[in-house]
């Protein structure tokens, strides 16, 4: 019985010691670790906008985030968006669009929320909540970037998670306003070392690039050898402009799958597919709701 | 009952005599799965080496509060709080290399040369002897990490370091995983051919 007892003493301390240098390790690191992965996410979304240290964002440019909720009331489902109001460079407010499962429009409700606190989700849920009323349930489901130049739309920025071979694959995905791809970032993968993990190499994720929307709708994979004219233009070994001129040459081509890894590319393929497609309807359908309603938003 | 060997043998111990990879044959699992280059290796042996320190120390300087009932368990919640504080860390304050070895920092709580060590060990010798053979050991697995990561990243696909050095890709066979199993076999029969030629030469 002593002994039992001395056991579970000693076994408590032990695991409150361990517990007490991994909560005060986490605790110094955590604020670090938010900053690093808030400056990785903000120079992924420079680059695939073509845009580095050298060459900043300038002040015409606008980027809008909106984020998609799911908004259920007796048991009735709707798609709700919460968008900006007012022109570039005005803080107008937000307001939080309703759209039933048959895209038409259900109700506008104007939320009071400022721009700083819109990126916290906790902050952001609670005023949507408070604006909707306490007897529909919401959930986040997503948020999109919109980025604007001279008012004009330039790109829409997407996140995506889809199953790869091993784990999910999180990726970001820029858009031409006709839904062409114009950029591709792998954020997180697990993939296999030297075959999966591949799919972050440019001339894999770099296929992609100038792809147009009819063709990203019904994108393959293909298991073939990749020309070399091709791969020199992907891995960047020949200058920006002809490297520009060759991915639009096989803009209409399939993707080629990576030696050993198909099935990682082709969670990729289809990944993409699936995420611009249903992206590309539910942008239309906000987009036409936005015209008909005369909401002022700022893209 | 202290060890007489010298804190200079216990490193040489850990790296050939008792080399973790080739000579004691311990987690064979994430060493075949993960050497497919040399940088994996690198990366990998270098977060062993601190976790197998770090654990040794720790439980040496701990050894009298252990309960021998519940050595086992202790070893690995020792093992895993230092995993978990370099994970952190890592991710904190090195994020470019922590993009590179996040995966690998997380296994290393199931490794059995650590706990072997511990119990082996760690538990019954004072802190500074196990300061040298925790870094022996690391050092060991480091360097069959390395080896193992050349040859098979040359044979695989004939680049060193990620820099093409063949041209070609001879096998690709050799990074997949079972192929670790091959290499690892022929580099044990290698080593211990070698210890047999200098007995040999010893005799002889």
């Amino acid at each position: 019985m002593k002994m039992i007892i001395t056991i579970i003493f000693r076994l408590t301390v032990s695991c409150l010691l361990a517990g007490l240098v991994m909560g005060t390790t986490f605790v110094l690191t955590n604020k670090a670790k938010k900053a690093n992965e808030f400056a990785r996410e903000e120079r992924v979304v420079y680059s695939l906008l073509g845009f580095s240290k050298e060459n900043p964002i300038p002040e015409s440019m606008g980027m809008y985030e909106v984020f998609r909720y799911l908004v259920s009331e007796n048991g009735q489902q709707t798609i709700g968006y919460l968008v900006p109001l007012g022109g570039h460079g005005e803080d107008g407010g937000f307001s939080f669009i309703r759209i039933d499962l048959d895209a038409a429009f259900v109700d506008k409700t104007d939320v009071a929320l400022s721009h700083d606190k819109v990126r916290e989700q906790g902050d952001r849920d609670a005023a949507v909540q408070a604006a909707l009323g306490t007897d529909k349930t919401i959930r986040f489901v997503e948020q999109t970037v919109v980025v604007t130049d001279h008012g004009e739309r330039t790109a829409y920025l997407l996140h995506g998670k889809f199953p790869g071979y091993k784990t999910n694959i999180a990726i970001m995905l820029a858009l031409a306003p006709d839904y062409s791809v114009i950029g591709l970032e792998i954020m997180e993968h697990e993939e296999d070392p030297g075959l999966g993990a591949e799919i972050e190499q440019n001339y894999f994720k770099k296929q992609f690039m100038f792809k147009p929307f009819e063709k990203i709708k019904a994108i393959e994979v293909v298991k073939e050898p990749m020309p070399v004219e091709y791969v020199d233009a992907l891995e960047g070994k020949i200058d920006e402009a002809a490297a520009a001129d060759m991915m639009k040459q096989y803009k209409d081509n399939d993707i080629y799958a990576l030696t050993g890894a198909t099935i990682s590319s082709d969670a990729v393929s289809s990944g993409i597919k699936a995420m611009t497609r249903k992206f590309a309807y539910r942008f239309d359908v906000l987009d036409q709701v936005i015209e008909e309603q005369h909401i002022g938003v700022p893209f | 009952m202290a060890t007489e060997k010298t804190h200079g043998q216990l490193v040489a111990d850990g790296i050939l005599k008792e080399n973790p990879i080739f000579k004691l044959a311990l987690s064979m699992c994430p060493a075949v799965g993960i050497s497919t280059t040399v940088m994996n290796g690198i990366m990998l042996g270098i977060a062993v080496l601190m976790v197998q320190v770090l654990s040794s120390v720790t439980i040496s300087a701990l050894k009298d509060f252990i309960h021998p009932r519940i050595r086992i368990p202790t070893y690995t919640l020792t093992i895993a709080t230092w995993v978990t504080v370099i994970d952190l860390s890592l991710a904190a304050y090195f994020p470019a290399a922590y993009i590179k070895m996040g995966i690998f920092v997380k296994i290393i709580v199931a490794f059995a040369i650590i706990t072997m060590r511990l119990e082996m060990f760690a538990c019954k010798e004072s802190v500074p002897a196990s300061f040298w053979d925790g870094l022996g050991m690391g050092l060991g697995f480091l360097i069959g990490m390395v080896v193992l990561g050349a040859v098979r990243e040359l044979l695989g696909s004939g680049a060193l370091l990620g820099y093409d050095v063949l041209g070609f890709k001879p096998l690709l066979f050799f990074i997949l995983p079972s192929a670790g199993f091959f290499v690892v076999g022929l580099m044990m029969g290698f080593f211990n051919w070698i210890e047999e030629f200098y007995k040999a030469r010893k005799r002889g």
